[in-house]
This record gives structure tokens, sequence and C-alpha cells, in this order.
């Protein structure tokens, strides 16, 4: 990656587009301090992902394909587990596990073993996963991949009230640009690890003189 | 470190490896169930098929030439002889499974007469379990005539029995049975103990470590705010608690069976006793945890390596091998606890463990051995931290070792 940066405020849903091998996923591995970069720096919740990386883990919600669940835990044990592990207060986890579990409708599942579900029931109980410590900022890359358009809007309505409702900062990465038409106010598109575009979605239309996002995006990384 | 998180993290991984039906089976069940039942198997198996040994007839040829000789009846006594006197020729006997042949070079009744030396030969397919077993019944059946001629010679000679036995030497064993317990123990059980802890660490070890990496489960727990040092930690003491679990399992399951056996075998269990001191218990069961801890972080370490479960197993042979060499080296006559070896990783454990059971130990060369065997599982921690800490492990990628280096 090269000269790539880029800010999201809170309230904001902004989508990370790129081709494959563009840097998209060693992007997010970067802010969830995963992967080191050789220079620069990263914030989260204006802390420093390398000089603070436990404070800054602490208000990131991070999901992407390359993440399962636990096969052999119910999605209340996976949400309690993870709750603990970023301290969150016994009280406010035990209500926090509940309003996951109403808000994402994991109750008809909530006590089989996470291998026994579907992937859309998965995808439910992983997102229900990164929001469980109410982080401030949270990455989702690709989290309607594999699902039914059911599925799917469930899941993109819910990002909405996540940002819109909640306040929360929201970086969405995804290859399927009406999801981002819909979606997103601002698009960050990388190509060949090098920043291509940084603003809102007309921005883009404009700089290409396109009138659809995708034929800007082609023209982009043509 | 917090030990909240690791604790948390070493209950999660205890309640997913109670959960996994195939690791608990491996780990627990199997062992608990196999010695016993191995045992009593191979128990029953031998004695119907000594039973059956000793029920077949096996036929013996004598040569015509030993016919007026006190050796076909003698042989006869035993009911599990067929007698029949005739000529045999030995490349015929060869081909036969049930047949044995007495013969004599020269004259039986002459070369007694004489005083000369007569010999008798007993011929036959000896690779053969009947027949080697009954030849060692022919063999002494004819020692106890060979010993009333020669007492019968002495007579003759108007000498007493004692004069062709000048020596008669008797043995005094001041060892308790306990001591002869203790020694067979002492060189056996030392590496048996090192390859129950490591069966049992080593695939709880995949499973948490390779394993997750192919269940895409590792990258998650990394994206908490929580830090390499109270992962491994946690996986560590989980890996270490089922590896400890399944050698005593193993342990308890095959003392349960040798005593299984020998009250199967007519033997005087309660006799069986051991006599280790209080003390040695304490250094028994430390230096059982500290090569766990040894094991444990080694077999967590090398299973880091691997990006799958498969491929984590091709890793577990030459582990093993690791393992098992300085093991059986222990078992080696004359192998002791000395300076040198006390710096040998597994060696040194087995050596000691050894002494325990023997009871002979000194308080020196246990203390350098439980330094040595802390200073070896903390360096195998400290293996394990180094390439968990490593980038490629997080993103599920090949171990890089200019990585590990840097």
């Amino acid at each position: 990656m090269q000269e790539v940066s880029f800010e999201v405020h809170p309230g904001e849903i902004v989508g990370l587009l790129g081709p494959n091998g563009a840097g998209k996923t060693t992007t997010l591995r970067m802010l969830a301090g995963l992967l080191a970069p050789t220079a620069g720096e990263a914030f989260i919740n204006q802390h420093s992902v390398q000089k603070e990386p436990q404070l800054a883990r602490r208000a990131l919600g991070f999901l992407t394909g390359d993440m399962d669940l636990y096969r052999r835990l119910t999605p209340v044990e996976l949400l309690a587990y993870f709750g603990q592990l970023y301290e969150v207060p016994q009280p406010e986890l035990r209500r926090r596990i509940d309003e996951l579990v109403e808000a994402f409708g994991i109750g008809e599942f909530k006590d089989k073993h996470c291998e026994k579900l579907s992937t859309g029931q998965k995808q439910r109980v992983s997102i229900a996963r990164t929001l469980v410590h109410d982080p401030a900022v949270v990455v989702l890359d690709e989290p309607t991949t594999g699902l039914d358009i059911m599925a799917s809007e469930f899941i993109l309505q819910f990002i909405r009230r996540m940002a819109k409702e909640n306040g929360k900062a929201v970086i969405f990465s995804t290859h399927h640009l009406d999801e981002v038409e819909r979606l997103c106010d601002r698009v960050v598109i990388i190509h060949k690890g090098r920043l291509q575009h940084h603003g809102d979605i007309d921005s883009a239309l404009a700089a290409t003189n396109q009138t659809r996002l995708a034929d800007a995006f082609f023209e982009m990384v043509r | 470190m917090r030990t909240s998180i690791i604790n948390t993290i070493f209950r999660k991984e205890i309640l997913e490896v109670l959960r996994d039906k195939r690791t608990l089976y491996l780990v627990i069940l199997l062992p608990f169930f196999l010695y016993p039942a191995l045992f009593f198997l191979i128990g029953k198996v031998g004695q119907s098929q000594a039973g059956k040994m000793q029920q077949e007839k096996v036929t013996v040829l004598i040569d015509p030439a030993l016919e007026q000789t006190p050796v076909p009846a003698l042989i006869g006594s035993d009911p599990s002889f067929v007698i029949k006197v005739q000529a045999f020729d030995s490349q015929a006997l060869a081909e036969e499974k049930t047949t044995i042949g007495i013969r004599v070079d020269g004259d039986y009744a002459a070369g007694l007469a004489a005083n000369e030396l007569v010999i008798l030969r007993i011929a036959g397919d000896f690779s053969k379990d009947l027949l080697d077993g009954r030849k060692q019944s022919i063999t002494g059946l004819l020692n106890k005539l060979n010993q009333s001629l020669l007492e019968e010679r002495l007579q003759g000679v108007k000498l007493p029995p004692t004069f062709a036995q000048p020596l008669l030497i008797q043995e005094e064993d001041l060892a308790k049975p306990s001591q002869h317990i203790g020694k067979v123990l002492g060189t056996y059980a030392p590496m048996l103990l090192m390859l129950f802890i490591f069966t049992g660490c080593i695939y709880i070890a995949i499973d948490i470590t390779a394993g997750e990496k192919e269940r895409r489960t590792l990258q998650t727990l990394f994206t908490t705010p929580v830090n390499v040092r109270e992962i491994i930690a946690g996986k560590f003491l989980a890996v270490a608690c089922v590896g400890l679990a399944s050698a005593l399992m193993n342990l308890f399951s095959l003392v349960f069976a040798v005593l299984l056996q020998a009250k199967i075998m007519g033997g005087n269990v309660s006799a069986i006793s051991l006599a280790i001191s209080a003390q040695g218990w304490v250094w028994m069961i430390t230096l059982i945890v500290l090569s766990t801890v040894f094991l444990a972080a080694l077999s967590m370490a090398v299973s880091l390596l691997a990006n799958s479960y498969k491929e984590s197993q091709s890793y577990v042979s030459p582990l093993m091998m690791l393992v098992l060499i300085p093991a059986v080296m222990a078992q080696m006559p004359g192998m002791e606890l000395t300076m040198t070896t006390a710096l040998v990783p597994v060696l040194n454990i087995c050596l000691a463990i050894g002494a325990i059971f023997k009871g002979a130990f000194s308080l020196s060369a246990m203390g350098l051995v439980v330094f040595f065997a802390l200073l070896y599982g903390l360096l195998a921690l400290y293996l394990a931290s180094l390439i968990f800490g490593n980038e490629n492990v997080v993103t599920g990628e090949k171990v890089s070792w200019k990585l590990l280096k840097g």
C-alpha cells in the first residue's frame, strides 16, 4: 500500500472499493492491527493502532470473510466469550447480548451450535459478535457474500441503522456496487495499492463523466 | 497479563474440547478403555492358545536302536506324546508339523556299560511353537534319566552323588518386592509417561492452533484487545491440562490393566507395592508437570507452523521421534542421571523419574533436572510466543522465518 489516506466520521458509511488484489483486505488488516505498516499510521477513535493497539481494538468491530465462528459454541456462548475478551462488565454484557439476540433474530437458534447454522444465520451471529462491545467504528468486509436477497437486505438495513441511528463510523467493503450506491455516504477506491478516489459518489461520477457508479469504478481501475 | 482474560480463553478452549467427540474419544476415553480391553483380550487369547497347545498330541518317533532302553517308556509317561518306534529321515521330519524324532549316536547300552558319553539327538522343526515347547518337555524328561544314570555310575565306583557337583550356587535376593517393581517401573514407566503426555498434548495443540487457522477463527481473536501472551497463556493452559489428564488417564488405565492381567494369570495382586517416599512423590509430580509444560509448549509451537489439521499431522511423527529417542535412551542399561544427562531434554526427566521409582535419587540431581526442565519449558513457551506473534500466523499464511527472527 502506498499513500492511502482517508477518514470516516461518526454516523458515516464509507464504501471501500477495489478489484481483487487492489489492497482492500491489507488496508483493513492494518486498521485492525493484524498487519503492521512499514510506514504511516492508522487511528481508530483517535487511538493509534500501532502505539495503542488495545485501545484502538477496543473501539473497533471487525468482520471480514476470513473470519468464521467457533463451531462448537452456541451463538449466545460466542457473544459472551467475545464480550468477556472486550471486558464488557457482566450486567452490561447480559443486556447487550439480549439486545443483539433480539435485533438479529438470533433467538430461534441461540442454543444451536454454530456449526449447525445456515450461512445467513452465521452471518447474523458474526455481525452481532462484531458489535457485542458496542464499538465506535465498525469494519465490514463483504458482509452479504453468499447470502440470499432477504438475508442481504436485513444486513444492509441493520448497517444503515447502526450508522444513522447509533452514530457508528462504518467502513463497508464490497464488490456489490448497487449496495454501495444505496448505503454509502462516501467511497474510497483503491487500485494496485494506491488511492484512486476519495469522496462522495457524485464526485466519483463527475471525475469520470459517468452516470453510474459501476462505470465510474471501471474507468478508475482500468 | 490479565488473569481474567487468560481464564476466559482457557475455559472456552476446554469447553470446545469437551464438546468435540473426536478429541474426547481419542485423548480421554480411548486410553481409558484401551489397555484393559487390550490386556484382557491378549490374556484370554494367550490362555486359549496355550490350552490348545497343551492338548495337542505330538508324535515322537524313537529310533529302533533305543527300543530296548528306558527312553520310550520315559517319554511315553507324558500323555501328550504318542510314541512310535521307527527309523526316520531328517529331511522328511523337517516337513512334519507335529512330529519329533529321537535317535542315538552309536550303541546306547554298550556306551553306558563302558562309561562313555552317549549322545541322544532330538530332531524336529523347532521354529514351530508347538514342537519347540515339546522339545523342552522331552529334554526335561531325558535330564532326569541322565541324573539317575550319573548316580548309578557314581554308586558303581562308590562315590557320593555330590562328587560330580562340587559347588551348588544359591542366590539370596536381599531386595524387597517393591524394589523389583520399582526397577521395572523405573525403566519403562518414564517412556510411557512421556509418550502419553505427548499424545495428549499434540492433538489438542493441533486443534487449537492449526485447526483454528483452518477453521478461520484465529484471526477474530487477534482483532480483540487481547495481547498475544494472554492468548498463548490461555491456549497453553488448555493444552497442558488436557495433556496431563490424558497422561494420567493412560497411566491409571495401564496400571489397572496390568493388575487385571496379573489377577487373571493367578498372581498375588495385593503383594504388589511401591516404595516411593512422600518427597519422591513431590519430585515426581513436579517432574510430570514440568514435562507437560515442555511438551505442551513444544506441540503448540510446532503445530502453529502448519496451516491445516492435515499439514500439522505430518509434523507429529518427527516430533514424536524427538521425544521418544531420548525416552528410549533412558531405558538403556548403565544410563544414569549425571551432570551431562541432566542437560538433555526429556532424557533428564525420564532418568529422574526412573531414579524416583528405584528409590535412588539425590536432592542435587533432582534440583538440577527441575531447573533445566523448567528452563526448556520456558524456552518452548518463548518459541511458541514468537511463532504466535508472527504476522503470517494471524493472517493464516505460511510462517515467515524472516519475520520470526525480526
